[in-house]
């Protein structure tokens, strides 16, 4: 059970696997998306900078989203596995190398940057470079400072000469001492911050610069203030202020009189433009060196976090794709395996065709071309079976149907296989044969011997095999009279296979040998009858004319009596002599049949009207069935049949008390009802054939009287031969049922043994053509002559 | 329960626990807040009083030329029972706090002021106490409905340079930020206003 399953994904499971897929996709794509931002921010850009934190989160979510798809593919995966789905054990490994080949490379690099980037970090900050810096600063500083003691010097000079100046001569005076002093603006103020005066040289505006409320106020309480102020770069300039590093006194005057306002005096002059660019630049410096020192460990921090963020997104994309690649590529195999199962059970469907170009699809195509050819070689084997099949039934069919018995013999003489005809010779059923030894066998057991020395003799050459001609005489089931004596012709041949299996072809030649015999017999008539006929007229002419010349010369007396005695045998025996001469010539003449329609019971009726009154002591009896069909037939040649048989009959009941001849017409009919045969039975109550004689009674020469050619039967075999008849005799009771006209079945005597007579059946198989009756003649054997009747009591 | 679900679930959790706004400490606390209707020109000003108190941290990152900035936000919303509270007025005032290491002086600019100090204090204070801040107009209010005002201050993070940014989002010295103050506010009637 847990051999090989297959992963036959349905529909519901290929879309959740394409949702991964698009997932992966997807969060790749947004985590290259994302990691750009990142390293973008990383940099200086003011608007990434400003969404850092957003950034940094959605890389952290999309690197969480991305591990939950990597642990979802490894417990599909891991779950598979558990199924023994086949293709995972490979998908396993390839996925677990492709995690490995990514996955550890990532870590080291990363491991090594961390490193490297802390260290890098902090040499950037060292001690000389702070110290440095802040020298310059302070250097800055101090040349600051020295030019706003000047400057203050200046004021405090200044505002004791304005002391006592007051009215409109202020203005004149103050302009005068800012020249002198060379101060870019002088402001003369209230302490509540009301302008008195102002002189400057900057036209561009008319709104003077003022200080700042806490400026004010500090001079108020210490009567100076001093300060160098410098614009923010960062923040907004207000109106009426100069740009830049500017310094700014403020000097308390003396009041002129008592009770006179307190005012000041304030001098504003910028630093020069090199020395403020230069500080400002190493205020800047200083002041970036700082922040960088300060902002160390978030840097260090920022740095790492990406850096993390970065292999984290890296390396979980790296396992899910491991996972789905190891998928797609194993893929092809899971369907290589199913229709690997599928060739195992006899479906030679082709696998889908993978869509790869690459070794994967010619494998796919390869095996799709192997499953194909396997079908071809399938179909073409069952072809050859179908084919092998047809041929066996054909031979059996063949061999079944050949009245030549043919027994298969193993090496043991033992017979394997029996076809029907060596059933029929040898009188006995297949089953009975099979398995039993060639001694076993009915009527061959005494031949067992000399067939096995001639399969011995003739080897194991296939290539020629023996014959013998053999008489058997082994009485066979169905016929006692006829079974004594069969010729059988034996060829014998060892089969060309291994096993050494003999192969003997028995050939019933029994009528083959009495046609021989016959044609010999009336060879020997035709040249006897005209060898004796010749002198046959010379003698008769010699006796009589010995009798007429000699007669009167010879005393009346015993001479002339001897004489006349004598040569009226002479010329007796030699009518007798010409008969039976006639008689052969007939049998040896006898012209071929002309075959035209008749009705055989018009014939009988015909012939018997010759016998009806000729002898009172004989008592004929005619059973003529009606509505017969016609047969065909020489009527001249049936007719001397009829009358033979006839007149046999006649002669045999000679000597009988009671002479009683029958002669019965019936119509033979097939297996399915169908008529196919004229029966002309005649029979008597003489004494019947001699056992010895009936498998020869045809024979010419042959003949149970004391006076006779033995010329008559054999005539009339010869006539219901040419008429493709059948003829057979025996001695009553037949062994088959005899039907009267009227349908009752003529009574036989009880199967005692005892002989009641003889029979003479004949059987015209040939008939008119007509509707009800035409068969086939190769249908003829389906009746058989002798209808199957066993009697064991004649056996 | 599906393995699948804790997994996701917890991941969830961590992320959530992560993006919190962070911690609300007591470095800056708005004590006082008040809207006034009271101006003749129809314009509704927001008086406040914030105790601003710089970590130790921050005073450094200052001192070191760290520009901060600080937000002062006010949020005034009507409030509906059907559906969220409607946003009425959503302002803020954006304080940059600097330290010009050359003049040694504080620096505390917002759109519409700049002004240097010699002490730290004096910039703090500056900014921590707001006077007469026009944050709306009369006309935007409805009489005899109860508005939800919110005050509070805070220090931007987002204008912090990167790796502060970074060092922001998990240090509580890097992020103060006042909680809400909210207090109610109704616009008084017609007559009493004139």
């Amino acid at each position: 059970m847990e051999a090989v399953r297959l992963h036959r994904p349905d529909p519901d499971k290929r879309s959740v696997a394409r949702a991964l897929r698009l997932s992966l996709i997807v969060s790749v794509a947004l985590a290259a998306v994302l990691l750009t931002l990142l390293a973008v921010a990383s940099g200086n850009n003011e608007l990434f900078q400003r969404h850092y934190g957003l950034v940094l989160w959605l890389n952290v979510a999309i690197a969480i989203g991305l591990a939950i798809l990597a642990i979802e593919l490894a417990r599909r995966l891991y779950l598979r596995f558990r199924r023994g789905l086949f293709g995972t054990r490979l998908m396993a490994r390839l996925a677990m190398s492709f995690i490995l080949m990514t996955a550890v490379p990532v870590l080291l690099i990363y491991l090594v940057a961390v490193q490297f980037l802390g260290r890098s970090i902090e040499s950037w900050f060292d001690v000389p470079m702070e110290r440095a810096l802040e020298s310059g600063l302070t250097l800055g500083r101090t040349t600051l400072d020295s030019m706003l003691v000047d400057l203050t010097g200046k004021a405090r000079n200044a505002a004791q000469q304005l002391e006592t100046v007051t009215g409109a001569s202020l203005a004149d005076r103050l302009n005068e001492l800012r020249e002198q002093a060379g101060v870019q603006e002088a402001l003369v103020m209230t302490a509540s911050g009301r302008i008195v005066q102002t002189s400057g040289t900057r036209f561009s505006t008319l709104v003077p610069d003022m200080p700042s409320a806490a400026a004010l106020r500090q001079a108020r309480v210490t009567r100076s203030y001093a300060a160098i102020e410098g614009v923010d770069p960062g923040g907004i300039v207000p109106r009426g202020t100069i740009t830049g590093l500017k310094m700014r006194t403020l000097v308390a005057m003396s009041p002129a009189s008592l009770g006179e306002e307190v005012r000041f005096l304030q001098l504003l002059h910028p630093v020069p433009g090199a020395l403020a660019e230069n500080a400002e630049a190493v205020q800047a410096g200083f002041r970036d060196y700082q922040e960088l020192s300060l902002s160390r460990i978030g840097l260090k921090r920022i740095f790492r976090v990406t850096l993390t963020v970065t292999v984290l997104l890296t390396v979980f994309s790296a396992i899910a794709a491991a996972f789905l690649l190891a998928g797609w590529m194993t893929g092809p195999l899971s369907m290589l395996a199913a229709g690997t199962r599928a060739v195992a059970e006899g479906d030679f469907r082709p696998v889908k065709d993978y869509v790869g170009r690459d070794e994967l699809g010619v494998l796919t195509q390869s095996f799709n071309a192997m499953t194909r050819q396997l079908e071809d070689a399938r179909a073409q084997v069952e072809r050859t079976r179908v084919g092998l099949e047809l041929a066996n039934a054909r031979l059996a069919s063949v061999l079944s149907n050949l009245t030549a018995g043919v027994i298969v013999l193993d090496r043991d003489y033992r017979v394997s296989l029996v076809n029907h005809g060596a059933e029929k010779i040898l009188g006995a059923t297949a089953s009975r044969m099979a398995g039993q030894l060639l001694a076993g066998l009915p009527g061959l057991a005494g031949f067992a011997p000399d067939i096995q020395k001639a399969f011995e003799e003739a080897g194991d050459d296939t290539s020629q095999g023996w014959q013998r001609q053999i008489a058997i005489d082994a009485p066979t089931a169905d016929n006692t009279e006829r079974g004594s004596g069969k010729t059988l012709l034996l060829r014998g041949a060892v089969l060309p296979e291994a096993h050494g299996d003999h192969l003997l072809v028995l050939d019933d030649i029994s009528d083959v040998v009495s046609a021989q015999r016959a044609i010999a017999w009336s060879e020997v008539a035709r040249r006897l009858a005209h060898e004796i006929k010749n002198p046959l007229t010379p003698i008769q002419l010699a006796a009589e004319r010995m009798a007429l010349k000699l007669g009167d010369k010879l005393p009346a007396g015993t001479d002339r009596d001897m004489l006349m005695r004598s040569t009226t045998t002479i010329v007796n025996q030699v009518g007798s002599l010409k008969v039976m001469v006639d008689e052969f010539r007939e049998y040896a003449r006898l012209p071929t049949a002309t075959l035209a329609p008749l009705n055989l019971n018009d014939l009988v009726t015909e012939i018997l009207s010759l016998y009806a009154d000729t002898d009172p002591t004989r008592t004929v009896k005619v059973h003529l069935a009606p509505g017969l069909p016609k047969i065909l037939g020489d009527a001249g040649q049936l007719r001397q049949v009829i009358h033979n048989l006839f007149k046999n009959a006649s002669e045999a009941t000679e000597k009988q008390p009671v002479r009683l001849l029958e002669v019965f017409t019936a119509a033979t009919r097939a297996a399915n009802g169908q008529i196919n045969g004229v029966r002309l039975l005649v029979r008597d109550n003489g004494p019947g054939f001699a056992p010895n004689l009936v498998a020869r009674v045809f024979e010419p020469y042959v003949t149970n009287k004391a006076k006779g050619t033995g010329l008559g039967l054999a005539i009339v075999k010869k006539i219901v031969q040419d008429h493709g008849g059948r003829i057979e005799v025996g001695n009553r009771p037949e062994p088959f049922a005899v039907d009267a006209a009227d349908g009752e079945t003529v009574a036989q005597v009880a199967d005692n043994g005892e002989v009641l007579g003889a029979y003479v059946n004949v059987l015209f198989a040939k008939l008119e053509k007509s509707d009800d009756n035409f068969i086939a003649p190769t249908t003829q054997q389906q009746e058989p002559l002798l209808a199957e009747k066993s009697s064991p009591a004649r056996s | 329960m599906n393995r699948r679900s804790v997994l996701v679930a917890l991941g969830c959790a961590a992320l959530l626990s992560w993006m919190r706004p962070a911690w609300s400490g007591d470095d800056i606390e708005v004590i006082e807040a008040r809207l006034d209707a009271s101006s003749p020109e129809g314009a509704v000003t927001l008086t406040a009083e914030i105790r601003l108190a710089l970590t130790e941290t921050l005073r450094d990152a200052v001192v070191r030329g760290l520009p901060l900035y600080f937000l002062t936000e006010v949020q005034v919303h009507r409030p509906r029972w059907y559906w969220f509270d409607e946003a009425l007025v959503a302002t803020q005032i954006e304080w940059r706090l600097s330290y010009h290491a050359l003049t040694r002086q504080y620096r505390v600019s917002s759109s519409t002021t700049s002004e240097g100090f010699a002490a730290l204090e004096d910039a703090i204070a500056a900014m921590s106490s707001i006077r007469q801040w026009q944050v709306a107009t009369l006309p935007m209010f409805q009489t005899g409905i109860v508005y939800d005002v919110r005050v509070r201050m805070r220090l931007d993070t987002t204008r912090l340079p990167k790796p502060f940014q970074m060092t922001a989002l998990t240090d509580r010295n890097w992020n103060p930020q006042s909680e809400w103050k909210r207090f109610d506010f109704t616009v008084p009637t017609p007559t009493s206003a004139r």
